[in-house]
């Protein structure tokens, strides 16, 4: 504090440097953290991985696993089943499940769920899950661990899942005889991939009850009577939240197991696979323990199947180590990718949030889209026994679990299947480009503070000889008066004349609002999605995605014209540089705030805003009049890098270089054609994900990103009168 | 020659207590297939002493137990060590239920005043007799039932028996061998002869659930209850799996690892009840052939009991089940009242525990549910809910004691009358609370453990119902006893929950650390200390004197 109310700061001898350096710096500062990124992919700078929990005691057991055999008849079996009396049908085979599911003797139940899908008309979608329950013998059913196929039909985009479900209850069948287990094994079958996840997880930890006790209202994000910011007490006819419920009713489930401690989920369309792909991305980027990871990954080895992560193969070794850098750093790089967005890249994903650690492992062949895979034809090819081997001691080695995942990281990124990048490594890249916006906001600090201080340079002087003189005087005359008391009165003497100046030129209370107007502007697009979609398809008969894409595209091109314009309808006069700077220094400690918060919890979330905005951060600077052309100039070019980096246009241009890579050989307009189409389609997504799910990520670019950008715009807009 | 001898010393020992005959020791074993490819075994010992005689001089009880009964005053007294949850809604009822862990309760004498101090001292005793950890018990996991749990034995009507109650349960109670031993060493045969002779504690400990308990009570000698008896009443029940063993197929070989040594010689009675049955619908056989078959109406129920008597011959007997068919798929009846317990929530700040009772008869059946919860699990009585109501006409009576930090459970009971073929769901929440660090148990991310609620009904109906009648010692006084009510006491299932938990490594590395840091330190501090350093001069040595004059020079600069 000593530097805000400091009115000598303006002549200390390091606001004078900073002022002089703190371009560079922050230049360098962003640079660095590049590299620094770059840097971690280098073996010098990551570690490989190890164990830490010693229970899990990986590999020790004697695997037993023969139930190939019926594993393969459950294949056939089911590919039968499937043919003959479900083809085309978007419905499970529950009564197959079930039926085998009892012959293992587990214990069966089925769940239904419920979906009221938010936006659009309301349609409604009905699911089923099946699921059995092995359990421990000499436990009382207190711990559990989940194996979990999701039910793919044959005639749906993704590949199926009858070899997963076939190898699931094989193993069920071999374990259910064996006396060893000490955790209960819930077999799962979900419907709908990530809906009947959701459904079960929500139903099993209970976050379904009407009258909503304060343990469910931490479920999902949107929740009726959440926000204390009602829309609805506003806009009374239109329908902001349809029904007043969740779009998610999980239903309830009739048996049940106790905590669950982990997780495996398979995904294997045929057992003919080449290797095994671990997915580890889960909700909001969150990321199980890197133990249960590490230890898939070397059960899988030991198994002798080929295992993947990311591009980085298991049987693909670099030939020396600049190519395992570059290896490293792409399956880094494609791992933040994976991240951003937030969406889990599998059921897993779910798991996360209730605090349970859980793998999808996906079953992969040479025919894989997404890439080339090196090598992978000489892969020999895998089979029901491998499989459940690797199967068996991932789940023996988690029934030796006595306490639940705790240590290992819970924050990394992985440079390959095993070396791997902590959250002490790689933070420092992110802090640095929040570094460089915390210089340029102090940098703009002292030159506001120094100009203050230049103005009353000459007024502070007489003040000071003055009150010295008094002050000399009084000391003559009595020494009872202490010391303390007249330094107090003196400061406050040299105050008042800065106080008065700052009230001249500065107006907290017309920012302040502007600034929230412009958050709560944030807020309200961030509803507005049941609004568009509500009123696209009764008026315009479009479905949500158009209307919802369409409306949000309107209303930010007319934030973009009415934002500049809003801090003069809330004032008479005009603005002045200090309002300016300050809300330039707000809006930059904001969003380095942003970042680093973000960062805790999906660190690539947060280092993607960081490096997309901080150059704009860094390049705003408050426009005086009158400054000459070079720096209109510059002026118009550095609103042009604002429009650039608006949130639509990065998810837009992004979405086109994805269709890009995608498919490389195609006419630009096509491309641009396509990458909208995705862009409507992510938009949809993140919306939908957000409101099921507790997807963060629209959320918060409404709500966060698109105020901060939009202050960005306003001080890249407005003209003010030089200081 | 062996058979003389074996002869003689049977006759010394009957005559010796056929002139006393004060005591009657009764060992029962009974066998129940259960739905879904269990099997229960359940052992009873019973053994009849008459009140007055002073616990000094008994014979065929065990002493060590009958001295802590009179030294304590217990009127009545349960203690189970159980491994393993029974899962009523697939398995029906057990003869009497037990918690996971280890659980004791105990009426004292109403000439007890401080009753507090002496269950402190009974658990402790009890610990040191059945080497399990019941001295853990304390005020801060005892709850006094107020409706919950009633008194088995004989008690005078006009009598308090609710403020000389104690309960407590420790869920997370392993047991063992080591709890088993001590328990065989109070039946007059240890497990030389007689039924306890099957109780190998190499396999027994492998079923899926098994449970040991020691009962004592007080039974009415005579049906006008002017004299009164103690009854010892050593029990386990095991369930067996059929997929474990690897067949449906069960002999005591298979079960216990050996045939069956004939009876105690000391025992009046020594029965083997099979539950036949179910074998109307899977048919088996028997082998050997059984005594005689007991058609036994209980209520509507008809229950096909096969009865050998086993005779203390020292012949070896296997008794074992053969079937005809292959297993099939079986189809589990839900018993008439069945409940599921289980916690809500996730995250460290706040979740709930709810009670699911099920009433699948026709009548409705009011139960009692005494929720437990310990100090560090503070459930608020405000956020109660029964069917997601806060004030339900369900509830009949309500009593609840708060909790107090360190030194006292949560304690609620409800009396409910549920609806005939209805659910009804308790809720009620509570908030996580952060121990002091010296209070995490070892392994303290496993998790934290919540004992069993207890469910005390009144069914209408004896399906599933396998419990003796309050009046009953024996197996035989199950056969046609048709009452009104069938009490019984249930426990559900526990569960576990994480509290937040301190990152435990790091004080350990902590420790690791400065450990390492004192130890590097100490070595060159101590030199120091302890030793000089002196420069030895290479040349001729100095005189004393001129040492001492040297160093008043030093001083001098």
């Amino acid at each position: 504090m000593g530097l805000l109310s400091d009115p000598d700061v303006g002549s200390a001898k390091w606001v004078r440097v900073l002022k002089r350096v703190h371009g560079p710096v922050c230049f360098l500062c962003y640079v660095g953290a590049l590299v620094w990124f770059v840097l971690l992919g280098h073996r010098d700078f990551n570690n490989e991985t190890y164990f830490s929990e010693n229970a899990l005691l990986p590999g020790l057991v004697t695997n037993e696993f023969n139930a190939e055999q019926s594993a393969s008849q459950y294949y056939n079996e089911l590919l039968l089943e499937l043919e003959t009396k479900y083809e085309e049908m978007d419905v499970m085979p529950v009564s197959w499940l079930v039926g085998m599911m009892s012959h293992i003797h587990l214990e069966v139940y089925t769940h239904n769920f419920t979906l009221h899908y938010p936006l659009g008309r309301g349609q409604v979608f009905r699911g089923t899950n099946v699921y059995g329950i092995l359990r421990a013998p000499r436990t009382s059913s207190l711990e559990a661990l989940v194996v979990s196929v999701p039910y793919r039909n044959v005639g749906s985009h993704q590949k199926t899942t009858a070899a997963g479900i076939a190898l699931m209850l094989a193993f069920a069948k071999f374990a259910r005889p064996q006396k060893y287990w000490a955790k209960d094994i819930i077999f799962l079958v979900t419907q709908h991939d990530q809906l009947g996840m959701q459904a079960w997880l929500e139903a099993y930890h209970g976050l379904h009850n009407e009258n909503e006790p304060f343990h469910a209202s931490l479920g999902s994000f949107w929740k009726p009577g959440t926000p204390a910011f009602n829309m609805e007490s506003f806009f009374p006819n239109i329908p902001l939240r349809r029904n007043h419920k969740k779009a998610l009713n999980p239903g309830t489930l009739k048996g049940r197991s106790g905590s669950i401690q982990a997780a495996i989920l398979l995904e294997f369309s045929t057992p003919q696979i080449r290797y095994i792909e671990v997915k580890i991305e889960g909700l909001n980027g969150q990321l199980p323990n890197l133990d249960l990871v590490n230890l898939v990954h070397k059960l899988c080895q030991k198994s002798g199947i080929h295992h993947s992560f990311a591009k980085s193969y298991s049987w693909i070794r670099g030939r020396d180590s600049m190519d395992e850098w570059k290896n490293g750093f792409w399956t880094m790089f494609e791992m933040v990718l994976g991240q951003i967005d937030g969406v889990p890249d599998g059921n897993h994903g779910l798991f996360h949030r209730f605090g349970i650690e859980a793998v999808t492992l996906e079953g992969r062949d040479e025919l894989d889209p997404g890439g080339k895979v090196p090598r992978v034809n000489s892969l020999s090819f895998c089979n029901f026994y491998k499989l459940g081997i690797a199967l068996e001691s991932i789940l023996r080695s988690l029934n030796n679990l006595l306490e639940r995942f705790h240590q290992s990281y819970f924050f990394y990124i992985l440079a390959s299947t095993h070396r791997f990048i902590s959250i002490g490594q790689y933070m420092p890249s992110l802090c640095l480009l929040c570094v460089a916006m915390l210089i340029r906001a102090l940098s703009l600090w002292v030159t506001t503070l120094q100009q203050d201080g230049d103005y009353n340079d000459k007024q502070t002087k007489k003040v000071t000889t003055k009150s010295s003189k008094h002050k000399l005087e009084k000391a003559k005359d009595s020494d009872s008066e202490e010391p303390g008391e007249q330094e107090t009165q003196e400061v406050k003497k040299v105050k008042t004349p800065e106080k008065k100046k700052a009230t001249i030129n500065m107006s907290v209370l017309n920012i302040g609002v502007n600034y929230l107007l412009l958050h709560l502007i944030g807020y309200g697009v961030m509803n507005t999605p049941f609004i568009l979609s509500y009123y696209g398809s009764l008026y315009y008969n479009k479905p949500p995605e158009v209307s919802v894409y369409f409306g949000i595209i309107s209303i930010a091109v007319l934030l973009i014209f009415i934002t500049p314009f809003l801090p003069y309808m809330l004032r008479k006069g005009p603005i002045t540089y200090e309002e300016l700077s300050l809300v330039n220094i707000l809006v930059l400690t904001e969003l380095s705030t942003v970042c680093l918060s973000v960062a805790m919890q999906n660190f690539s979330l947060g280092f993607a805003i960081a490096v997309i905005y901080t150059p704009l951060a860094l390049m705003t600077s408050v426009y005086v009049k009158g400054s000459g052309k070079a720096r209109a100039c510059v002026q118009l070019l550095k609103r042009v890098w604002c429009v650039c980096v608006h949130p639509l246009v990065v998810v837009v241009a992004s979405m086109v270089a994805y269709s890009r890579t995608l498919v490389a050989d195609d006419t630009w307009l096509a491309t641009l054609g396509r990458g909208s189409d995705a862009a409507m389609q992510a938009i949809m997504f993140s919306v939908a994900d957000s409101m099921l799910y507790g997807n963060w990520l629209f959320n918060l670019t409404t709500s966060v990103i698109l105020p901060i950008w939009l202050i960005f715009w306003q001080i890249l807009n407005i003209k003010v009168d030089a200081p | 020659m062996d058979f003389l001898r074996r002869f003689l010393s049977y006759c010394i020992f009957f005559t010796f207590f056929l002139c006393v005959r004060c005591d009657e020791f009764r060992e029962e074993l009974f066998f129940k297939p259960l739905p879904s490819t269990h099997l229960y075994s359940y052992f009873q010992f019973v053994t009849l002493v008459d009140s007055e005689v002073s616990s000094f001089h008994s014979h065929l009880a065990p002493r060590s137990l009958a001295e802590v009964v009179s030294r304590f005053q217990v009127e009545e007294l349960h203690l189970t060590l159980t491994e393993g949850q029974w899962r009523h809604h697939q398995w029906g009822y057990p003869v009497l239920d037990a918690a996971p862990g280890a659980e004791l309760y105990a009426w004292f004498s109403p000439d007890v005043t401080d009753v507090d101090t002496q269950w402190k001292k009974l658990s402790a005793t009890l610990s040191g007799l059945f080497c399990a950890s019941l001295n853990f018990i304390d005020s801060f996991n005892t709850v006094t039932p107020q409706m919950a749990l009633w008194p088995m034995g004989a008690v005078k009507s006009s009598q308090n028996v609710t403020s000389q109650l104690r309960y407590a349960s420790l869920p997370r109670e392993i047991v063992c061998t080591e709890n088993l031993t001590p328990w065989k060493k109070l039946l007059p045969c240890e497990s030389s002869r007689g039924f306890s002779a099957l109780l190998n504690s190499r396999m027994i400990h492998n079923t899926n659930y098994h449970s040991v308990g020691v009962h004592v009570r007080k039974v009415c000698k005579s049906s006008d209850c002017l004299e009164t008896q103690l009854e010892f009443k050593q029990t386990v029940a095991l369930i067996y799996d059929y997929d474990i063993i690897k067949s449906n197929d069960w002999s005591f070989r298979k079960l216990f690892g050996q045939g069956l040594p004939g009876a105690c010689p000391l025992s009046t009675d020594s029965k083997i009840y099979v539950d036949v049955t179910s074998n109307s619908t899977q048919p088996f056989t028997l082998s050997p052939p059984p005594d005689n078959i007991i058609l036994s109406q209980r209520g509507r129920t008809d229950t096909k009991l096969a009865v050998y008597n086993i005779h203390p011959d020292g012949k070896m007997i296997n008794i074992g089940v053969k079937h005809k068919t292959k297993s099939q798929i079986p189809v589990s009846i839900h018993p008439p009242l069945f409940f599921n317990r289980y916690v809500l929530g996730y995250g460290k700040e706040f979740g709930g525990i709810v009670t699911e009772i099920t009433n699948n008869c026709l009548a409705p059946i009011n139960v009692v549910v005494l929720e437990n919860a310990p100090w560090w699990l503070p459930i608020q009585l405000s956020t109660l809910r029964v069917n997601g109501e806060a004030e339900s006409k369900l509830v009949q009576s309500q009593y609840y004691s708060p909790g107090r930090s360190r030194q006292k459970p949560y304690h609620l009971e409800l009396l409910i009358k549920l609806p005939p073929k209805s659910t009804t769901t308790i809720t009620i929440d509570f908030e996580f609370v952060f121990l002091k660090w010296q209070e995490y148990p070892p392994d303290a991310n496993h998790g934290f453990y919540i004992g069993s609620a207890l469910i005390s009904a009144n069914l209408p109906t004896a399906r599933n119902y396998t419990s003796l009648p309050i009046t009953g010692t024996t197996f035989d006084s199950v056969i046609n006893d048709t009452k009104l009510w069938y009490p019984i006491v249930f426990r559900t299932n526990g569960a576990m929950v994480s509290l937040p938990t301190p990152d435990f490594s790091m004080p350990y590395n902590v420790i690791c650390l400065a450990c390492t840091v004192v130890a590097l330190a100490f070595g060159p501090l101590h030199n120091i200390c302890t030793k000089e350093l002196v420069l030895k001069p290479s040349g001729t040595s100095l005189s004393l004197t001129q040492k001492l004059l040297n160093l008043f020079k030093k001083k001098k600069d």
